[in-house]
């Protein structure tokens, strides 16, 4: 036998390729990423549109005012929001021995399921902003109850639309970044991770109440206005995605 | 030949403990290739670190002549199916089976499917929910549908029955005879599998005790058995792996006959009976004291 004739060497995939095969990879089971996620917003949905109905049929026109003025800052999406961490979570750290078993190399493996949830990000953020302009035009589903297109966004569909792309990145990409400190060190680094990231907060709160600059990030805020704070969110974003990766690349799929 | 798999001082330690200690080896490419040894000994450690999914601590890989780590050139043409692999919650059989194809070049789809058939796997059934020979069996489709050059098997029945294992023994040689590629196999069935086995690596305690064809392996060893004074007179000065005794009777297994030793025997009225691999690589990796020297 000669080695000639022992080995069929496999088509050589670009690198494109094989990055883009990773992200179907995260959507060949959508159970996890996109059903279940949207079954909580059609029941958050369901919830607040009978709300809606029971307030429009008990109250008086003025408190139904009253009412509608006070979910205009319905906060209901930003659970939808937090949950999309928790998806990341468990996608990437299923995904990730997973796809070792399928000899996808880290780097392959970060870079495609960023693009997956970049992707997802994009989706997410234009279902919502149709979901706000139907509610919108729909004087909230005829209803005047307000869920996809709190107030605080303002009218702009455009506007709109880039607050929830920032905002789906900012947790799917906080989700990637912690998901890698667990493939990488496990429970103890969730620990460690964890206890870190409080005594940093911790931190923050004690420098601002020490040096009473608390009415300065007060004013940052009221000056930088909501669409400028979300998109001061894309620094630690774009560090979470550095970071995901610095720990994901030396990660081994220890069971 | 070349090699498909050359390592070079090779250590991987987790802690103080050596799970992998300062192993040297090459696999030749084509062939199939038993890793042996006891629980913990470092097979699945070692075979981690063959396919780049760790990180050795010291030493070199050199797989189709790179380094594993990262190297997409190369992975692409392995496949590496571990006993104890994870799939993502809630997926079905059918996801792997949809997916498997985007990462393997050579995915032979109607080999999968009539896999799939013969090991009655049924498609649609979450996989957490699958038993587990039928967990085990998915690894072995995928192991043989691939046709990746280089294919490494931990432990890949376990709890699949007897009927399944043969399936799997016939399919792996058969698809193997048509697609030539190099196989490394990791098992505990040594004897099962035997017969499949061009050459053997044995590791213990993260060191490889043995090196060699099967065929030198085989006739490395022999039974001698007879009255114990016989047996005693012809066991002195040669090597002793193992050692039964029942009254005036022995048997003993020794390393390294040569023709004339075997003539000797003969004349003594000993009886010869060759020994199993298995029986082989439990004499070797059994003994508590300094390892033996193995000479064939």
């Amino acid at each position: 036998m000669t080695s000639a004739t022992q080995t069929i060497p496999t088509r050589a995939p670009s690198g494109l390729t094989r990055i883009l095969n990773v992200t179907r990879l995260h959507f060949v089971n959508r159970g996890q990423i996109v059903v279940v996620p949207w079954m909580i917003m059609t029941f958050i949905f369901a919830v607040t549109l009978v709300i809606g109905w029971i307030l429009r049929d008990t109250l008086t026109m003025k408190e139904l005012a009253d009412a509608n003025s006070g979910m205009q800052y319905s906060g209901a999406i930003g659970y939808f929001l937090v949950y999309m961490l928790v998806i990341a979570v468990m996608a990437i750290s299923q995904t990730f021995p997973f796809a070792q078993s399928y000899s996808v190399t880290r780097r392959d493996f970060y870079i495609g399921t960023v693009l997956a949830f970049a992707t997802l990000s994009v989706l997410y953020s234009l279902a919502i902003t149709v979901l706000g302009w139907i509610e919108d035009v729909t004087h909230g589903w005829g209803l005047h109850v307000t869920l996809f297109n709190p107030s605080y966004l303002g009218p702009n569909v455009v506007d709109h639309f880039y607050v929830f792309l920032v905002l789906f990145l900012f947790f799917f990409m906080m989700g990637i970044a912690t998901a890698s400190v667990y493939v990488r060190w496990k429970v103890n680094g969730m620990l460690v991770f964890f206890a870190a990231l409080a005594l940093v907060i911790l931190g923050l709160v004690v420098l601002a109440t020490v040096t009473s600059s608390w009415s300065a990030v007060g004013m940052w805020f009221a000056a930088t206005g909501f669409v400028g704070v979300v998109s001061w969110t894309l620094v630690p974003t774009s560090l979470a995605i550095l970071v995901g990766y610095l720990l994901l690349r030396r990660a081994a799929p220890h069971n | 030949m070349t090699a498909a798999i050359e390592v070079t001082g090779l250590s991987r330690r987790f802690g103080s403990v050596r799970a992998v200690d300062d192993v040297t080896f090459t696999i030749q490419e084509g062939g199939i290739c038993g890793l042996l040894g006891r629980n913990g000994a470092g097979k699945t450690t070692l075979m981690q670190l063959l396919t780049g999914q760790d990180f050795a601590t010291t030493g070199t890989i050199r797989v189709f002549g790179e380094s594993p780590v990262e190297n997409a050139g190369v992975l692409r043409n392995v496949c590496f199916i571990k006993e104890s692999q994870k799939y993502p919650d809630d997926f079905r059989v059918k996801h792997v089976m949809k997916s498997a194809p985007w990462f393997f070049g050579n995915w032979d789809a109607d080999f999968a499917r009539e896999l799939v058939e013969e090991f009655r796997l049924p498609l649609d059934r979450k996989i957490k929910k699958l038993s587990r020979g039928q967990l085990s069996s998915i690894g072995v489709i995928v192991g043989l549908a691939s046709r990746a050059p280089l294919t490494f098997f931990d432990e890949p029945y376990l709890g699949l029955d007897a009927v399944a294992r043969q399936l799997f023994y016939d399919r792996l040689l058969k698809d193997y005879a048509e697609h030539p590629r190099t196989v490394v196999l990791s098992t505990h069935l040594i004897d099962e599998v035997s017969n499949l086995l061009e050459h053997v690596l044995v590791i213990d305690n993260g060191r490889i005790v043995i090196d060699d064809s099967a065929d030198n392996l085989r006739s490395s060893a022999t039974t001698v058995a007879g009255t114990k004074s016989a047996v005693d007179a012809f066991a002195r000065g040669k090597q002793e792996l193992h050692r039964d005794s029942i009254g005036g009777i022995a048997s003993v297994t020794l390393g390294g006959l040569s023709a004339d030793d075997r003539r000797a025997a003969l004349a003594a009225g000993l009886e010869l009976a060759p020994v199993s691999l298995q029986q082989l690589i439990i004499r070797k990796t059994s003994t508590p004291d300094k390892e033996i020297e193995y000479s064939a």
